[in-house]
């Protein structure tokens, strides 16, 4: 039997929350999906409801193909279970000679999760989370908290994905990885603005530097940071 | 001047180190010690040894404000208007005088709207904008953030630039994982593992990071 094709779908979604209302309708094909959109305008509620865990007000989002599906929250401690990492690792189904091969958690398999910053509990949540295949990978900020060097290394890390839905929410403005297609709340609705480089130029919450690189007349022809710095050295 | 000497507390050593007025960013990797040091610089922790001082005053003696990395543990009360009014309350300052004070940093926050909310029900951002309110309505001598920016878009941010900008803060403190950001800083530091490898004005700093991911796009490129 032919397995059904992977995607998310949003028919006529209305979210309601304290006081925002979000409407959202369109879908989610196989890539990566870049989520852009001001504080408090619903990404986490959105990322919430397309996992799952948080119903819609009106409408439904139906997940075809989809057998398994993980949220990281914007928030890593929101995922911690266990009193070490080693616990830790452990309860995300992972091989911990695996994670702990990495020199940054090397030395710290029996530490608390509490007890190493917030950046290096994001590190290790993060790599927990891609050490498995999801269908459905959703990721709320995941961006927060990382240094420059390990925003890079996630990017490298997503872009080696083969298949699956991957929906990132993020304000990041410098260290994305090559994505499929764009998305952006912008007062109440989710748009979809298409795939790039066209959807660049429509994207209207673009980064202060790919703004300028289009009114030069240098779209990227991704929003990756080497495509960024490809496009700004065009002569 | 915020002067430090010998200080040494877990993985953190600073032999000698002295940070002017104005804002200053600590950069460097997950774990490198930046919310170790502006801990003790908020009088949070306490030096294993050595010394901070403060216009020649220790850190808990001085009028400190601070915003946690992690929001939730920012709030104490459950609607924003107590929790941006309580550092005023517990400080014994009138009701009228407080409330004036609330709208008025709340107004210059952008978050007049949010003033009737419960801080529970914020986004991640907006309770960062809460924290930030809070910790400015007393008027502070030095302000600490903690990768604050970590939640907020570029308007928040460009926002709350101007808002620290004109704070009448002394000294802002503050780690960011934003280089764009620290680009914009009096003076900036960078630690790796708990030592700090470069210290001064950004274009300085920056000079040595040209082939990491830590120099500003904005000046890779020249836009």
């Amino acid at each position: 039997m032919e397995s059904e094709v992977m995607k998310v779908v949003l028919d006529g979604v209305i979210l309601n929350r304290h006081s925002f209302s979000l409407a959202a309708q369109g879908e989610f094909s196989q890539g990566i999906h870049l989520v852009s959109g001001a504080v408090g305008s619903g990404k986490s509620t959105l990322a919430l409801a397309i996992a799952g865990i948080f119903p819609p007000e009106q409408g439904m989002i139906s997940r075809p193909g989809i057998d398994s599906v993980m949220i990281s929250m914007q928030f890593p401690e929101y995922h911690v279970t266990g009193m070490t990492l080693q616990e830790e690792c452990t309860s995300w189904g992972c091989k911990p000679e695996k994670i702990f091969s990495s020199p940054d958690f090397f030395t710290k398999k029996h530490q608390s999760p509490f007890a190493i910053s917030r950046g290096e509990l994001k590190q290790f949540h993060l790599s927990c989370i891609l050490e498995k295949h999801y269908d459905l990978l959703i990721f709320d900020e995941p961006f927060s908290s990382l240094d420059c060097e390990s925003k890079q290394r996630f990017c490298q890390r997503l872009s080696q994905q083969k298949k699956g839905v991957t929906i990132l929410f993020t304000h990041e403005e410098t260290f994305l990885p090559r994505i499929d297609r764009i998305w952006e709340i912008i007062n109440g609705v989710l748009h979809d603005r298409g795939a790039p480089p066209e959807a660049i130029s429509q994207w209207s919450g673009a980064p202060p530097h790919i703004k300028k690189l289009i009114g030069q007349g240098k779209t990227p022809k991704n929003i990756s940071f080497d495509d960024v710095l490809e496009a700004a050295c065009r002569t | 001047m915020i002067e430090i000497r010998d200080l040494r507390y877990r993985t953190l050593h600073i032999d000698y180190i002295d940070i002017p007025e104005g804002i200053t960013t600590i950069i460097g990797k997950n774990g490198s010690g930046k919310t170790t040091l502006l801990r003790l610089c908020a009088g949070i922790t306490v030096p294993e040894s050595g010394t901070i001082l403060i216009d020649r005053t220790p850190p808990r003696q001085t009028t400190t404000g601070w915003v946690n990395e992690f929001p939730d543990r920012n709030m104490l009360f459950s609607k924003v208007y107590d929790e941006i009014s309580s550092p005023l309350r517990f400080g014994h300052v009138a009701p009228d005088t407080a409330d004036c004070e609330v709208r008025n940093i709340a107004n210059r926050s952008g978050i007049s709207h949010l003033l009737s909310r419960r801080v529970y029900d914020l986004s991640g951002g907006e309770k960062v904008l809460v924290a930030l309110a809070a910790a400015l309505a007393t008027h502070p001598k030095i302000l600490i953030l903690d990768e604050y920016d970590s939640h907020l878009d570029r308007e928040h941010c460009d926002r709350i630039e101007h808002l620290l900008r004109d704070s009448g803060c002394d000294y802002i403190l503050r780690c960011t994982q934003q280089m764009e950001t620290a680009a914009g800083s009096d003076t900036i530091l960078m630690f790796d593992e708990g030592k700090l490898v470069h210290a001064g004005h950004p274009a300085d700093v920056f000079s040595y990071l040209k082939e990491t991911g830590y120099y500003p796009f904005s000046w890779r490129v020249r836009l």
